[in-house]
């Protein structure tokens, strides 16, 4: 089964690292987005796994197959590689019509499959059909238009939707004209008794030859399914476009081009494309960053949907921290080329790896707050924080700081190492894109302080504290004081930032509250989400609460 | 999974795996395979002459010189720069060459620019129509205006020919500075490479940011200092690329200056071919080494040019100058006559020679009298009575002229599709390789030929192939070879133009789809885009239908339209060149026409490409 392995994989132009020593498990039926700013190298992973781009270096498999292994030279073009991929652009072939779109892909699959009788298949389709012929007259006539006509390709678009039928098949169905006559129902008996002796006639050509027709209408000889390599046959072809054009509901623009289809019609059709030789792997580069606000959303519950449908493996990439959130069964988040976080998206959400992480996922912003303490002997941490406040911060699960401390230098002295044996090698190439750590935003209402601070020596004993704007309460018996220095309803929520000293800080109130500007406040901070970091490296300790004393 | 197994592949499975992976993109092996075969074809004629200089040529200068008949020796260099003849065999040619040049550039750009800038950026009138009849001089074969320069102003006192027009019908004789030499070659030539300039700057004028200007009228700058500090700078780009083009193809023509009596590099070079070989070879190398400095600039000038393609953005419109209600017309009527001379009168002119009984007598036009007018230059069927056609055949029966012609087809369908599809392929293929160092040489290497000047290029292949070894001379095939390499350049540019415009996901998404190499050509990129791979065939099918430089030393008289004309100048058979002038010329508006009518493709987009 298709799961995608990458080792060690590098892309570089020149000293740029787009992306850096990646190594990334993608299990099967998954839905992982690349996510991470714009730049961080999320679609050239992207790229690298379809084929579309060579990586440097570094070892790429899908299934058991290896597609790409930079030492022993394999690079197995794209179109071997058997996935499917949606462009951020859609890549509609504007000199063909929809359906040329969708069909021009199938046409050239050449694998090994069973024959079908489609004429016997297409028949009995036609007899059960005509049992109810009722329903066929009803779906007709509901096609008649001001002028008392048929409008023959709205009849066509529904016969093929209701019955998933090809349109050949829909043309012989609605050659029969069952709705032109009084008594339809003797007509289609007289219809389902022609049929049935053409089918029969078909069996016993079979028969003769020594063979049959199973359930599914392919050829059997004894009991054996025949299979040859061959091409897909045009009512395969035009079941498949009709298949999939169902499932985006795009059955009515077959015969226009590309240009003549609005943006979220396009990207339907380049959906469809794309899912039309069902694909165990799909690939999606930012597939909703050209839509409006309304069909992205929309579209967001289609994907998820296909996802479940399908079954396929999903790689999807995009910027936008929501989209991320809500589709993804995991998270892949990328930045300058490095891995920061890959896990389930609450997992990031609750638990980021470092500074960056909780920065960059979740909306309105996490709120830093600078704070020094010591780890006391019971292991809950003694802190002051927002300039003299004193509070304690109870970690929800045991840690040895000093213990943790050590393992970090251990670490970061391994990754000197490694980068100085590396810089032995004549071949490596330094990184021009160099690696900062991430400057943290602590917002404050005269900007400017930041920089003064900066200078101070930071030691073991400097933690920043991330408190989701959740995790904020208004309340009377609130242990901070602040006052109100923004306050944006919604209707659903309030987002308010609040002073307090010179700090501001940001939460999220749930319900119908107005609150005025200016107004003294007390707060919470009241969760046992609220996260401590290590302001030295920036990465993740543990999360707990605070006690406020 | 088994990694031990795979842990340690043998080197040659490495080597197999890379080899494999290389050739899995087709754009690979065209860049290989072309990459080879360019080289081959531009080198090697050129390492031919240069050896050629060296040699010894029996029955030459050289041969005389040394008293020997084979080996090498250098005297072809000391003879030629510092013998009596230096002079005349060296440097006045050399001068005349660079003067000649130089000047066209200037005409053209003045001309070409002024155009440009009247048809695009002001409301000037009958812009449609004078826009399609200035790039006719482009299409017509470079000798027309000189023939038709020499039909209007010569004159039996002045330069001893038959009189012209003017001498003819109001007796006005102009000197002979106007008449031949310097000043007529640098007009006509650079009037034939005007259109250059034309679409090149238009093109920028076109794509310009009206707000760039705009910005430098709100901070109240006069208008001139606009034109002058702030348009004419941003074509600068332009008016260099011109520079680089009209230079080397004016350096190289041939039957300008000798139909207006320059002594050029390329006449000298005919001239001196048969007696002095090893020297010619040596001009023949001067000329390449122009063309080679001018590729250089060409590369520096396109890395400079990206400062300036953020301003080549469409947006915004363009405001366009008020001429005045008198002056737009005034102006377009002005240009209605130039483009007339230039363009329609050419056609009456030829049209009107091969009618007259004898070359020069325009009898007719004071006259009036239709009975001195005859049509036996086109209709004579029987040779022996005609005593004036020296043997010669009417031209609807003459066989030379109607077997010329079939030569010329075929050499031009055949150099078309060659290199149009070489072209087009490489274009294709250094797009998608656009990092490769190696996609970059075989760009430049397919580039070269074409600011080669012709006659050093003609001279090259005639050498390499025309020897005891490989004798080609005379045939087909070497006249398309030489040709495809030539104009491969026109198709190149054009394809690689389009295909960068074309984004690369559209031919992804085929690749996604498993869709084979050829059927991704056939059904998404070439329909897509059809019309600028179209003028890329179609380039060089009109430039081959009236070449002369490039092709005269390849092959005989009579061998191809172009040469056969010199055949019956040579005779004096005026009616007869200017009849096969007449029906070259309405050939190729005809097929440019048709070819636009029915693709939307035309020769401006070919030509605008950089």
């Amino acid at each position: 089964m298709p799961d995608i392995k990458l080792t060690n994989v590098t892309k570089r132009w020149g000293k740029f690292y787009a992306v850096d020593n990646l190594n990334l498990d993608i299990e099967n039926n998954s839905f992982v987005t690349l996510l991470g700013p714009s730049g961080c190298g999320k679609t050239t992973t992207l790229r690298m796994i379809a084929g579309l781009e060579t990586p440097t270096s570094g070892r790429i498999t899908i299934g058991d197959k290896v597609v790409f292994d930079s030492e022993q030279g394999i690079n197995v073009p794209p179109n071997k590689r058997k996935v499917g991929f949606l462009f951020q652009n859609y890549a509609l072939w504007p000199n063909m019509t929809v359906y040329e779109n969708i069909a021009f892909g199938l046409s050239n699959i050449k694998e090994e499959l069973p024959i079908y009788d489609f004429s016997f298949k297409n028949t009995v389709k036609l007899i059960e059909i005509l049992k109810n012929d009722q329903e066929v007259v009803k779906l007709i006539r509901e096609c008649i238009d001001k002028n008392n006509k048929i409008d023959h390709n709205r009849v066509l678009i529904k016969l093929i939707d209701v019955y998933s039928i090809s349109e050949s098949t829909a043309k012989a169905l609605f050659g029969y004209k069952i709705h032109e006559v009084k008594d339809s129902r003797t007509a289609a008996k007289q219809i389902i008794d022609e049929l049935t002796k053409k089918a029969d006639e078909i069996r016993a050509g079979y028969s003769k030859k020594g063979q049959e027709l199973n359930e599914e209408c392919a050829v059997t000889e004894q009991g054996k399914v025949i299979t040859t390599v061959r091409n897909l046959s045009k009512e395969e072809i035009d079941l498949s476009v009709r298949r999939v054009a169902k499932i985006v509901k795009i059955g009515m623009f077959m015969d226009r081009y590309p240009a003549e289809l609005s943006g979220g019609q396009q990207q339907r059709v380049a959906i469809a494309r794309t899912l039309a030789p069902e694909p165990t792997v799909l690939f999606m580069d930012e597939p909703l960053s050209n839509l409006d606000a309304k069909l992205r959303l929309e579209m967001r519950y289609e994907l998820q949907r296909l996802h479940v449908e399908t079954g396929s493996t999903f790689v999807y990439v995009t910027h936008d921290q929501m989209e991320a959130m809500t589709l993804a069964t995991k998270i892949c988040l990328i930045n300058n080329g490095i891995l920061q976080q890959y896990a389930a998206p609450l997992e990031v959400y609750n638990k980021p790896n470092n500074l960056f992480v909780a920065d960059f996922v979740g909306n309105p912003s996490i709120n830093f707050i600078e704070a020094k303490g010591k780890q006391q002997e019971d292991g809950t941490i003694c802190i002051s924080m927002l300039d003299g406040i004193k509070a304690v911060f109870v970690p929800s699960a045991a840690v040895n700081l000093q213990k943790w401390f050590e393992e970090r230098d251990a670490s970061e002295d391994e990754e000197i190492l490694i980068k100085q044996k590396a810089l032995q090698d004549k071949r490596y190439v330094e990184k021009g894109n160099k690696d900062e750590a991430f400057k943290y935003k602590i917002t404050k209402v005269d900007n400017y302080e930041l920089d003064m601070e900066e200078e101070k020596v930071i030691t073991d004993e400097d933690f920043v504290i991330g408190v989701r704007p959740e995790c904020i309460s208004i309340t009377e018996d609130g242990a901070i004081e602040g006052i109100i220095y923004g306050a944006m309803p919604t209707g659903m929520e309030t987002t308010v930032k609040i002073r307090v000293g010179d700090f501001l800080l940001t939460g999220v109130i749930f319900g119908n509250v107005l609150y005025r500007i200016g107004a003294a406040v007390r707060i919470n901070i009241s969760s046992n989400n609220i996260t401590l970091y290590d302001r030295k490296s920036g990465k993740y300790i543990v999360s707990g609460s605070i006690q406020i004393n | 999974m088994n990694r031990t197994e795979i842990k340690k592949p043998s080197r040659q499975v490495i080597v197999l795996n890379k080899v494999r992976a290389f050739f899995s993109k087709p754009q690979n092996t065209i860049l290989l395979l072309f990459g080879i075969v360019l080289t081959l074809t531009t080198f090697v004629p050129v390492i031919a002459i240069v050896n050629d200089t060296f040699a010894i040529h029996p029955g030459t200068i050289d041969a005389h010189l040394t008293k020997k008949v084979t080996g090498y020796s250098v005297v072809n260099y000391v003879d030629l720069f510092t013998s009596r003849l230096a002079k005349s065999n060296l440097w006045t040619p050399l001068t005349n060459t660079v003067l000649l040049a130089t000047f066209s550039c200037i005409v053209s750009i003045l001309y070409g620019g002024i155009f440009a800038f009247l048809v695009t950026r002001t409301n000037l009138k009958f812009k449609k129509y004078l826009s399609s009849i200035f790039i006719f001089p482009y299409i017509m074969p470079q000798w027309t205006l000189a023939v038709v320069w020499q039909n209007v102003f010569n004159s039996n006192v002045v330069t001893g020919t038959s009189n012209g027009l003017l001498a003819a019908m109001m007796e006005i004789y102009m000197p002979k500075w106007w008449c031949q030499g310097l000043f007529p070659s640098a007009l006509v030539l650079g009037l034939h490479y005007a259109p250059f300039a034309y679409i090149l700057i238009g093109g920028i004028f076109r794509n310009m940011d009206a707000n760039l200007e705009e910005a430098a009228t709100i901070l109240n700058t006069p208008k001139w200092k606009t034109m002058l500090r702030i348009t004419i700078p941003m074509v600068k780009p332009a008016i260099l690329s011109t520079i680089l083009l009209v230079f080397g193809s004016s350096m190289g023509s041939y039957p300008v200056p000798h139909y207006l009596g320059l002594t050029t590099l390329s006449t000298k070079y005919i001239s001196m071919n048969s007696k002095y070989t090893g020297e010619a070879s040596i001009l023949a190398i001067i000329m390449m080494v122009f063309g080679v400095a001018i590729l250089m600039m060409n590369q520096v000038s396109l890395r400079s040019r990206k400062s300036y393609t953020t301003v080549t953005g469409k947006s915004g419109q363009i405001s366009k100058i008020d001429l005045g209600k008198t002056g737009k017309s005034v102006i377009a009527f002005i240009f209605i006559i130039l483009t007339f001379f230039t363009s329609i009168f050419p056609i009456i002119s030829f049209a009107f020679e091969t009618i007259l009984p004898n070359p020069g007598d325009y009898s007719f036009l004071y006259t009036g009298n239709t009975g001195n007018l005859t049509s036996k230059w086109w209709l004579t069927r029987d040779n022996i009575a005609e005593k004036g056609m020296y043997g010669q055949q009417g031209i609807l029966y003459n066989p030379t002229i109607w077997n010329a012609f079939k030569g010329t087809l075929y050499v031009a369908v055949c150099c078309a599709l060659l290199a149009g599809t070489i072209g087009t392929l490489i274009g294709y293929s250094v797009s998608k390789n656009r990092r490769s160092k190696w996609a970059n040489y075989v760009n430049s290497v397919a580039f070269l030929p074409y600011l080669m000047p012709s006659i050093a290029v003609g001279a090259a292949f005639f050498i390499m192939f025309s020897n005891e070894r490989i004798n080609l001379f005379n045939t087909y095939a070497l006249l398309i070879i030489a040709g495809t390499v030539k104009y491969i350049p026109f198709a190149s540019r054009s394809s690689l133009n389009s295909m960068l415009q074309l984004s690369n996901e559209i031919e992804e998404a085929a690749i996604i789809h498993g869709i084979p190499w050829y059927k991704r050509m056939l059904r998404i990129i070439i329909p897509i885009q059809k019309s600028s791979i179209i003028s890329g065939y179609l380039l060089p099918f009109m430039t081959c239908l009236r070449e002369l430089s490039l092709f005269m030393l390849l092959c005989t008289q009579g061998f191809i339209v172009a040469t056969t004309l010199d055949y019956f100048d040579e005779m004096g058979l005026y009616a007869f060149s200017s009849a096969i002038n007449l029906i070259l010329i309405i050939m190729i508006l005809i097929s440019n026409s048709l070819v636009n009518k029915i693709t939307g493709a035309s020769l401006d987009k070919g030509i605008g490409g950089n």
